[in-house]
């Protein structure tokens, strides 16, 4: 906590995180690849999470640390399997829709520099005896606990949900069960199924038939 | 301004430095007692494989990701110094004394999962790719087993700061009031190192996995890293579950790297002494058994601390 008093360290910092975080938010566009698009982005994360610090919010800061990492490695994985391009190293465009992204892109930062050059903002300095992981457990855990604990159990549910939905067991066990590749001409025989199936799994077959 | 900025940095370097370096003998001390033979002498061989590493050409794959394959070994390193960073040797002598540190440790865990599969990706090879993916398959189920075990051991200190964590354990050892912690710690630890029975990254069924393309300086610093995150892993472990500095007669960061060394030691012995799990039966245990044993350890500190 000394540190957040002796101004000139904590201005120095600010810039190089600030241009951390603008120069690797910038590199996301610029880069050719899902994986390291997400990786840039995580980098800028981590840079306003130390800037976070800087401003007092120790926890909310730290947490910016662990949420995105996991976050961005998801997102990276998930980013590369449904792109069908082999572990992201191919090179790809980042962007698209470019005229409309570059209009946006425009108005975003003119309304958010006019924001912050015009708003009046508050000027109340952090009080030295602020207990920023207390105060923000009594915010959560006090005014406001019925509505954190309500959406803490909707996401509880939805991924327990999700887990079920998703956890049958793949490839060699029951998830294939039942589930035949779609014909090739409607109502049609199962696209990709060998012919000696049918000698051991005649009747199976033959339900299948009459659907 | 040099006792605040220098004096810490000054320490973990330090740390990371003996930490790596006893790692190296502890578990070459561990598998000659095991009745392994080691080649050359226990305390030397260490620096003479890290020098003629440093002699050696680094390999080179075709189009590789050069600046995340070169800087990934480094940043696993930094996130070991990061660690050792929060673990306090005493109740002052702690390099950061941060209010949130539990959290930090957390996030050191996570951004694990990020380097290592960065170093397994951007090899452009197939093994080292295999390694990354199943890193954080795994990676996942390590975090929030963590997750849950550490959260029990600010409940009963009610602080993320682990110098009071360990001021918590004055009267009793997390390690006894919460018996379950220290085990399934033990087992993160290993996973998060992938060292040993839970070496699933860079393993030898996939030729040295995330490492397999590695040669050189880089194998270097990524050998030295692991060395290190099982230190910095092992500094959690003592300050968390067995008191940190605590003890009598002697003073608190003597006590702190004897307990560093047993846990060390313990985690050493593991490594050798069981056989590597196959990757799909250990996601089966992480999630089936162990998560909800750490969910039974969190029931059990909040009990615990209500009582």
């Amino acid at each position: 906590m000394e540190s957040m008093n002796d101004g000139i360290g904590v201005d120095i910092a600010f810039l190089l995180l600030a241009t951390l975080a603008v120069a690797t938010g910038w590199r996301v566009f610029r880069t050719d690849s899902m994986v390291r698009a997400s990786f840039f982005l995580l980098v800028s994360f981590i840079a306003v999470g130390v800037i976070m610090i800087l401003l007092a919010a120790e926890y909310l800061g730290v947490a910016m640390f662990f949420m995105m990492a996991v976050e961005m490695t998801v997102m990276a994985l998930f980013m590369v399997m449904f792109m069908m391009n082999p572990a992201g190293l191919n090179p790809m465009n980042m962007v698209h829709q470019e005229r409309i992204a570059i209009g946006a892109g425009i108005a975003g930062f003119l309304i958010l520099g006019a924001m912050a050059l015009l708003a009046v903002f508050p000027d109340q300095p952090v009080p030295a005896d602020l207990e920023p992981v207390r105060s923000l457990g009594n915010e959560m855990l006090g005014d406001s606990m019925l509505i954190f604990e309500s959406a803490g159990l909707v996401l509880l549910t939805t991924m327990i949900g999700v887990v079920v939905l998703s956890s049958h067991r793949g490839r060699y066990g029951a998830a294939a069960e039942g589930s035949m590749p779609p014909g090739l001409e409607p109502g049609g025989d199962p696209a990709g199924k060998p012919e000696e199936d049918e000698a051991g799994e005649g009747e199976h077959h033959h339900h299948h038939h009459h659907h | 301004m040099f006792s605040e900025l220098f004096l810490p940095v000054l320490m973990v370097i330090f740390m990371l430095v003996v930490g790596g370096y006893a790692v190296a003998v502890l578990d070459r001390l561990v598998a000659s007692a095991l009745g392994t033979p080691q080649a050359g002498g226990i305390w030397l061989a260490p620096i003479a494989r890290g020098a003629w590493l440093l002699i050696q050409h680094a390999n080179a794959t075709e189009a590789p990701d050069w600046r995340a394959w070169r800087l990934a070994p480094a940043l696993y390193l930094a996130l070991a110094a990061g660690g050792l960073a929060v673990v306090p040797w005493s109740a002052s002598l702690v390099a950061t004394d941060l209010v949130t540190s539990v959290v930090l440790w957390g996030s050191v865990e996570a951004l694990a999962t990020v380097v290592i599969f960065l170093h397994g990706w951007s090899a452009n090879s197939l093994l080292a790719l295999i390694g990354g993916y199943r890193y954080v398959a795994l990676g996942l189920s390590y975090i929030l087993i963590s997750m849950f075990v550490l959260i029990g051991v600010a409940l009963p200190a009610e602080s993320l700061q682990f110098t009071q964590v360990v001021a918590s354990q004055e009267g009793l050892w997390n390690v006894i009031r919460q018996p379950l912690g220290l085990p399934l710690f033990l087992i993160v630890g290993l996973g998060m190192t992938f060292w040993g029975p839970l070496n699933l990254a860079d393993s030898t069924d996939l030729a040295g996995g995330t490492a397999s393309e590695i040669s050189g300086p880089p194998r270097l610093v990524w050998d030295m890293a692991r060395a290190a995150m099982l230190v910095a892993f092992s500094g959690v472990a003592a300050t968390a579950f067995l008191g940190g500095g605590l003890g009598p007669w002697l003073p608190g960061p003597l006590w702190m790297s004897l307990k560093m060394l047993a846990v060390l030691s313990v985690l050493l012995l593991l490594g050798r002494l069981l056989p590597r799990l196959a990757p799909e039966r250990c996601v089966t245990l992480m999630w089936v058994v162990l998560l909800p044993l750490s969910f039974i350890d969190l029931v059990w500190a909040g009990i615990g601390a209500l009582l």
